[in-house]
């Protein structure tokens, strides 16, 4: 296995959260744990390699109950088993992480993956529980298996997006939501980037609550997906601002969000997130300079596909910038996500705590910026 | 306290007026809305401005003087109680809402704002904040982000934790820091996100960015009436089953109707009911009357002999103030009460209900139960008279009986109110000795010194039960709380 260019000299697949907490007591190198490795190029370079931990045998879902909207899985669980499981109850995770269903949920939430679903946030609001095991082998946990739970510290909040620095997520316990009433969702195509840019402020400040909401460039296009009552879905379908509206549904519907995930991968040839406020969008988009770009329109945040790293630092003048994916070679040139110095002292403080020889991940987060 | 020290503190706050060290006026600081848990602090300075919170910090740690942060101290768990003493900071006068954006739907507010004043202060823009805990008319947001507050419309709408998008807080090294942004997107590990719920033992919040959500188009509330705890508690596993997702999903047992209805907070509750379900679904106004009527076809499927739509705002708001009012309406079925918090998987309702009425026969106190079913967070209201000695001694093991029961099938010992100091030694009921101690490793990051708001949350030797077992709180004070609170509404 490879990872930034690095081989590792020894690939573990430990079978039991026991057995994994067995070998990091014995491991004395480097180790870095891996899923589905769909992320391996997200983060700062990797810095050195000797044990790469395959957590993809940790693969059961250990409960699902659908009356209480909790399933709990290990980390090596892919989303869409997750999703096939909560399927046969008309329930589901409202995410789709660019990276798609075959990512590990364990993945997912190191990397803190997204996507355009986002009605309620992100994969952060729908962890309720986390058990991890540490570099030295302790195993520990935080949170529970209630949907609603203030007892100890958050820690699942640390975890997810530190990409496995802290240590290694071997299960996670998430609340799901039921089904929506039905799912529709319109596209649309703008003549110029103006129109565009109008359109999507009438949507933003109008009565529509679409679960997605993606400004695509340079086509111009918007996709709107709503989930609610049919008949809330259908009244938000008549009440489209004026423009020429398709509607996708069932497969279709399916199809063309898949189309929308294959864009984000064709998106570079560096790929950042700006993130700034629903307003500010149509700016974000002329500054960065993009060749291409999705913008999560109610959330302020721009997808783009920037030409060089002097584009990156250019725009972290002005906004919070992370790299969602570049060469290694462009990496190493330019951090992953720019932190404040007040952060980087308190994130390398917990990154020491966690990790004292850094040794899990080493040069990945906050000891690679 | 030494002079010198409330010299300086008085320096810092600019006027003696904002310092607090005369032995009567400290009682008013000697604990928060629990108030079986007391201890006086030597000090209380109010801040005007996070310049003087840090200031302050620094002099404790010059010092080595242990420091509490405070709000309006309607805590329920004695996270606001200066355990140790030393100085309580009361961020009450941090109390502006310093800016609305009302296109990118964001409020930065100081720590001392009231909850229900911002959603107040929007209304005019369509907006609201959407954590509502029950004390909201009184609460102040600074709180609510220590402890990560609740309320019953957090079933669709989430926790304090997944409305706020930033922060600008005071370390316990007196450094002041920002955290998060205005998008509320996560840039690598979420160090807010872990400030948000430590009950005020990472940081000391003195500016928050929250997110405000628009009034819904429309919403329709129902009570139903129940002669069985079995088909309320059906009910509220229909209603999830059904795919619906309320606004809020509220359990009101026959104690609880019986208190409510014999106080000022009416609210028109069927008096020969064994349960009653309180209902609320929001949302477009489209689709929304056949998710009403579908409820209430659950809700007559399940037995419930009437069932009651809240015809306009005000019939609407009438079925809230029962709810809201209900631990303020205790007094007038029992001199004392505890309020418990605990959550349980909510399939377990039925099970766990029978359990704790078996427990409360046994102990011979009566329970009532009004709480928020459809995420399983209960909180049983144990009545006892603290006159009687004997009744004052089983309480708390009573209480303790009742968590077991909830962790026991797979439950955790708060949903809302938090540990704090009242349920610190119970932890050990759900986190073994290596996930607290990862935890308090986490606590040093932040708090290396241990001085902000030290004995919270993790057991300790000296029992804070021992503590609030030398007093108790009377229901009548409680009320007088929620009278206050609920006077501040209108």
């Amino acid at each position: 296995m490879t990872i930034d260019g690095l081989n590792a000299s020894r690939v573990l697949q430990p079978a039991s959260v026991e057995e994994l907490a067995q070998l990091l007591k014995e491991e004395k190198g480097s180790v870095s744990p891996v899923g589905a490795q769909t992320q391996l190029h997200f983060g700062n370079p990797l810095r050195s390699l000797d044990c790469a931990i395959d957590v993809t045998r940790l693969n059961r879902i250990t409960e699902y109950v659908p009356g209480d909207l909790t399933i709990h899985a290990q980390a090596g669980v892919t989303l869409g088993e997750l999703e096939r499981a909560l399927e046969a109850n008309n329930q589901f995770l409202p995410l789709d992480p660019w990276n798609g269903p075959g990512a590990t949920i364990g993945g997912i939430a190191a990397t803190n993956a997204q996507g355009s679903l986002r009605p309620t946030g992100t994969i952060r609001d729908w962890i309720i529980g986390m058990h991890v095991v540490e570099v030295n082998g302790n195993a520990s946990k935080t949170g529970g298996r209630v949907v609603k739970n203030v007892t100890g510290y958050d820690l699942a909040k640390l975890y997810t997006g530190s990409i496995g620095t802290l240590a290694i997520i071997t299960e996670i316990s998430l609340k799901v939501r039921s089904g929506y009433g039905r799912t529709a969702t319109a596209v649309t195509r703008l003549p110029d980037f103006a129109s565009a840019a109008n359109l999507v402020s009438l949507i933003r400040t109008g009565p529509l609550q679409p679960v997605s909401c993606e400004w695509i460039g340079p086509e111009n296009e918007v996709w709107l997906r709503f989930g609610e009552h049919p008949r809330a879905v259908d009244w938000q379908l008549k009440n489209l601002p004026g423009a020429d509206w398709k509607i996708l549904e069932g497969t279709e519907e399916a199809e063309g969000w898949a189309s929308v995930r294959s864009g984000y991968q064709k998106l570079g040839p560096i790929v950042v997130k700006v993130i700034g406020l629903p307003a500010t969008i149509a700016d974000i988009v002329a500054e960065s300079r993009s060749r291409a770009w999705i913008a999560h329109v109610m959330n302020g945040i721009v997808l783009s596909g920037v030409s060089s790293i002097e584009d990156v630092r250019r725009l972290r003048r002005t906004h919070r910038v992370i790299i969602e994916r570049a060469s290694l070679e462009d990496r190493r040139q330019v951090s992953t996500f720019g932190l404040e110095p007040a952060e980087h002292e308190l994130m390398l403080r917990m990154k020491r705590t966690f990790d004292p020889e850094g040794r899990l991940n080493p040069g990945r987060h906050v000891d690679g910026e | 306290m030494q002079t010198e020290i409330i010299q300086q503190l008085t320096q810092i706050a600019g006027s003696a007026s904002s310092v607090v060290c005369d032995e009567t006026e400290l009682l008013v600081y000697e604990c928060d809305a629990l108030t079986l848990f007391r201890n006086k602090p030597d000090v209380v300075v109010f801040a005007a401005n996070t310049r003087q919170v840090a200031e302050i910090v620094k002099l404790a740690n010059t010092h080595r003087i242990p420091y509490v942060p405070r709000g309006s101290g309607t805590g329920l768990s004695g996270g606001a109680m200066a355990i140790q003493g030393g100085i309580v900071i009361e961020l009450q006068r941090m109390n502006r809402i310093l800016s609305v954006d009302v296109e990118n739907r964001i409020a930065v507010v100081q720590p001392g704002v009231v909850n229900l004043h911002i959603s107040q202060a929007v209304a005019p823009y369509g907006l609201y904040y959407a954590p509502d805990p029950s004390s909201q008319s009184a609460c102040s947001i600074g709180g609510n982000v220590a402890e990560n507050a609740g309320g019953p419309h957090c079933l669709k709408y989430g926790m304090t934790a997944n409305h706020i998008l930033a922060v600008e807080a005071v370390l316990p090294s007196g450094e002041i820091v920002r955290l998060g942004n205005p998008a509320g997107e996560t840039i690598g590990m979420d160090l807010l996100g872990s400030i948000v719920g430590s009950e005020g033992t990472f940081a000391i919040v003195t500016e928050i960015t929250i997110r405000l959500l628009p009034r819904p188009q429309a919403v329709k509330t129902l009570i139903a009436a129940f002669h069985s705890v079995d088909d309320c508690s059906q009910t509220v596993s229909d209603v999830i089953a059904a795919g619906i997702v309320p606004a809020a999903l509220e359990f009101v047992d026959d104690k609880t109707i019986r208190a409510v209805e014999a106080s000022v907070y009416r609210a028109g509750y069927p008096l020969g009911a064994v349960a009653v379900a309180l209902i609320e679904v929001d949302g477009f106004r489209e689709g929304l009357e056949e998710t009403a009527d579908q409820i209430v076809e659950i809700c007559r499927r399940n037995n419930a002999y009437e069932v009651r739509v809240a015809k306009d705002d005000d019939e609407r708001a009438k079925l809230w103030m029962g709810r809201k009012g209900a631990f303020g309406a205790m007094g007038r079925i029992s001199p004392d009460m505890l309020v418990m918090d605990a959550v349980i998987p909510r399939t377990k309702l039925p099970q766990v209900l029978a359990q704790i009425d078996r427990i409360s026969q046994r102990y011979g106190l009566p329970v009532a139960n009004v709480f928020h079913a459809g995420d399983g967070n209960l909180h049983p209201l144990i009545l006892f008279d603290s006159r009687r000695a004997d009744q004052v001694d089983r309480i708390f093991e009573m209480g303790e009986e009742i968590l077991k029961v909830c962790v026991g099938v797979g439950g955790s010992l708060s949903g809302e109110h938090g540990i704090g100091c009242e349920k610190k030694e119970y932890m050990g009921m759900v986190f073994s000795d290596a996930d607290m101690e990862t935890m308090l490793r986490v606590r040093a990051v932040f708090n290396p010194g241990g001085l902000l708001n030290p004995d919270k949350i993790f057991p300790s030797r000296r029992s804070c039960t021992e503590i609030g077992k030398q007093t108790t709180t009377s229901t009548e004070e409680i009320g007088k709380r929620v009278d206050a609170v609920l006077r501040g509404a209108h």
